[in-house]
């Protein structure tokens, strides 16, 4: 099973840009006589202008997997790098500002702080990543167009639809330009046609920017719009 | 700042009540440190206004100077070592007054000073005591307040004496009597008519001594002057009958004012930030920092607080313009700056169980919270 995986990194052409890679990562809950291993021995990369769709049954470490790519879990074994910078050694500062600067997350069901209005939601993560006000104002009204909200940018997301709410949450993990692209079941609180259009858009920016993204999902139905489909199962990922 | 205020905008009514709870207490804070302070001021402004740091005092009187008496032989021991500057006779006795030709007795406290010497203070009307004016008194404006003016005369109810108000001095009161001022014969006079009246002892010339000394100066007259105590000026203001029972329970309540405002906004904020548990989950998830939040919980504690502060200032300002003028009440610039920075101190600390939520948060709790 290894060896496809290896087989399909290296398939890819040479020129493309990997944005992130996992080698052989493994990473264990608990310790001494029980030993949980969620993930083992897992390797993957994406390359910039891809979106990657990971599936795999409840419990199968989808979550662990996310964690481990998004920096907020460091695993047990193995070597993550992101954006091409190796996550090795790094203590939680300088963690949290990669995580400003090379990933957006894109949570399940949208997310995003109730008392910031739409607009507000991209400028304050321009804000933490201390990028320049009128270049944010900028890139939020791009992106709020792009993604078909330049009506709703003065919303509170208590007035916005779940559809509109998981836009806004596409755009702020877009808004600070990373690397990386993570969404966690980004389409479970949607209807089917919803769920479509916002991943839709997402693959679109994610190729017109040339970010590297994955979709963690249950969700059949959104499958077509990603390059590449892989399959969590005992620990390891598996090219469908 | 911008979460800070941001979130404030949006949850208005949540935020209005806490603010309101917190000008309450704080205009609550501010008024009955007012009153503190001018029933202090009224019990003892005439002795804490007086530039003595010792007084001495005959044993066993309490510290009080109602109740002490110094012989002629006291005080010239006292003057031996503490020199004729340094140590000031002080005669102090409450009496009650009628203004001539009226009705209407007046409690008032009698202080018998030399003339001309650092015991007798600052006139602001009228004019200054003097050795030479027989029978002119200085006295307090609370007196005004009773009817009394310059050139008016006073007729003691115990001895028949008559004093002329010469002038007036400000924020002498005593035991919440105002305190009237007399030359050293005056006292004399008065204190030989009272023996006469008693049929008693002879020669209890004064009260009390005030000193202006050093430490060293004050260990030396414990041990030189017979049958009397060396107090500080504290001692002497808080044997001042009520001073203490009253500061005391007034201390307390605005004590318990700041716990309780240390309180309501811990328990206030420690509610909403463990309801935003997962809110700050997210963040840090997407690098937030634990000090950008903390940050921002501290800057709503600051703005609440600094809000509800200006305003109650505002109304207790309002208030003490329209308190009567009876009302002892006093609250100076001074005071009402270190009671609002006692209750920021108060209000911060309150905020502090919120800030250690908020640094326990792990960014992992937004990765697949639900399912996934």
């Amino acid at each position: 099973m290894n060896h496809r995986i290896a087989a399909a990194v290296q398939a890819k052409p040479a020129a493309v840009q990997t944005k992130l890679n996992l080698s052989g990562v493994s990473h264990t809950y608990g310790d001494g006589e029980s030993v949980l291993t969620v993930l083992d021995n897992l390797s993957c990369s994406v390359a910039a202008g891809e979106l990657v769709a990971v599936v795999g049954p409840s419990g199968s470490g989808k979550s662990t997997f996310l964690s481990i790519a998004g920096a907020l879990l460091t695993p047990t074994r193995g070597e993550v790098s992101i954006g091409g910078r190796s996550l090795a050694g790094m203590n939680e500062r300088q963690l949290a500002d990669l995580r400003l600067h090379e990933i957006g997350f894109i949570f399940q069901g949208a997310n995003l702080l109730p008392y910031l209005k739409a607009e507000e939601q991209l400028r304050f993560v321009a804000r933490l990543g201390r990028a320049d006000k009128a270049q944010a104002a900028r890139r939020a009204d791009e992106l709020l167009e792009r993604l078909g909200l330049s009506e709703r940018r003065k919303h509170y997301p208590d007035k916005l639809s779940g559809g509109e709410r998981q836009r806004v949450a596409v755009a702020r993990a877009l808004m600070n330009d990373p690397s990386v692209i993570l969404a966690d079941e980004p389409t479970a609180s949607l209807d089917a046609d919803r769920g479509r259009d916002v991943t839709r858009l997402l693959a679109e920016r994610v190729k017109a920017e040339g970010k590297a993204g994955i979709i963690v999902t249950h969700d059949e139905r959104i499958l077509s719009y990603c390059d590449r489909v892989l399959r969590l199962e005992a620990g390891r990922l598996r090219e469908e | 700042m911008f979460l800070a205020l941001r979130e404030i905008r949006f949850s208005k009514t949540r935020y209005v009540l806490i603010v309101a709870i917190m000008l309450m207490v704080s205009f609550l804070v501010l008024f009955v440190t007012g009153l503190a302070n001018g029933l202090g001021n009224a019990t003892s402004s005439a002795i804490r206004n007086m530039p003595a740091d010792h007084f001495i005092v005959q044993q066993d009187s309490d510290d009080r100077f109602a109740r002490s008496e110094l012989h002629a032989e006291q005080v010239k021991q006292a003057q031996a070592i503490a020199g004729t500057e340094g140590a000031q006779p002080l005669g102090v006795r409450m009496t009650t007054v009628t203004r001539e030709g009226t009705e209407g007795r007046i409690d008032i406290a009698l202080f018998g000073v030399q003339a001309e010497s650092w015991l007798v203070p600052e006139t602001v009307e009228g004019q200054p005591l003097s050795t030479a004016a027989a029978g002119e008194v200085l006295a307090d404006l609370d007196l005004k307040k009773s009817g009394v003016k310059i050139g008016d005369t006073m007729v003691d109810g115990a001895t028949g004496l008559k004093w002329t108000v010469g002038g007036f001095t400000e924020n002498r009161s005593y035991s919440h009597m105002p305190a009237v001022w007399m030359n050293e014969k005056d006292w004399a006079a008065y204190r030989s008519e009272l023996m006469a009246a008693r049929g008693g002892e002879t020669d209890t010339a004064y009260n009390a001594i005030a000193l202006r000394i050093s430490n060293a100066q004050a260990d030396q007259l414990r041990n030189a002057v017979p049958d009397a105590d060396v107090i500080s000026q504290s001692q002497a203001i808080s044997a001042i009958p009520g001073h203490k029972a009253e500061q005391s329970s007034l201390l307390m309540m605005i004590v318990f004012l700041y716990v309780i405002s240390a309180f309501v906004l811990a328990v206030f904020f420690y509610v909403i930030t463990i309801q935003k548990t997962a809110q700050f989950g997210i963040l840090k998830a997407i690098g937030a920092k634990t000090r950008y939040l903390a940050g921002s919980v501290i800057a709503q504690v600051l703005v609440l607080s600094v809000g509800s502060l200006a305003v109650g200032v505002g109304l207790v300002l309002i208030m003490k313009s329209m308190l009567p003028a009876a009302m002892p009440f006093s609250l100076g610039a001074g005071t009402i700056a270190l009671s609002c920075g006692l209750f920021l101190g108060v209000a911060l600390l309150g905020g502090l169980a919120s800030v250690v939520k908020v640094a326990k948060t792990d960014a992992l709790d937004a990765i697949g919270r639900a399912g996934a």
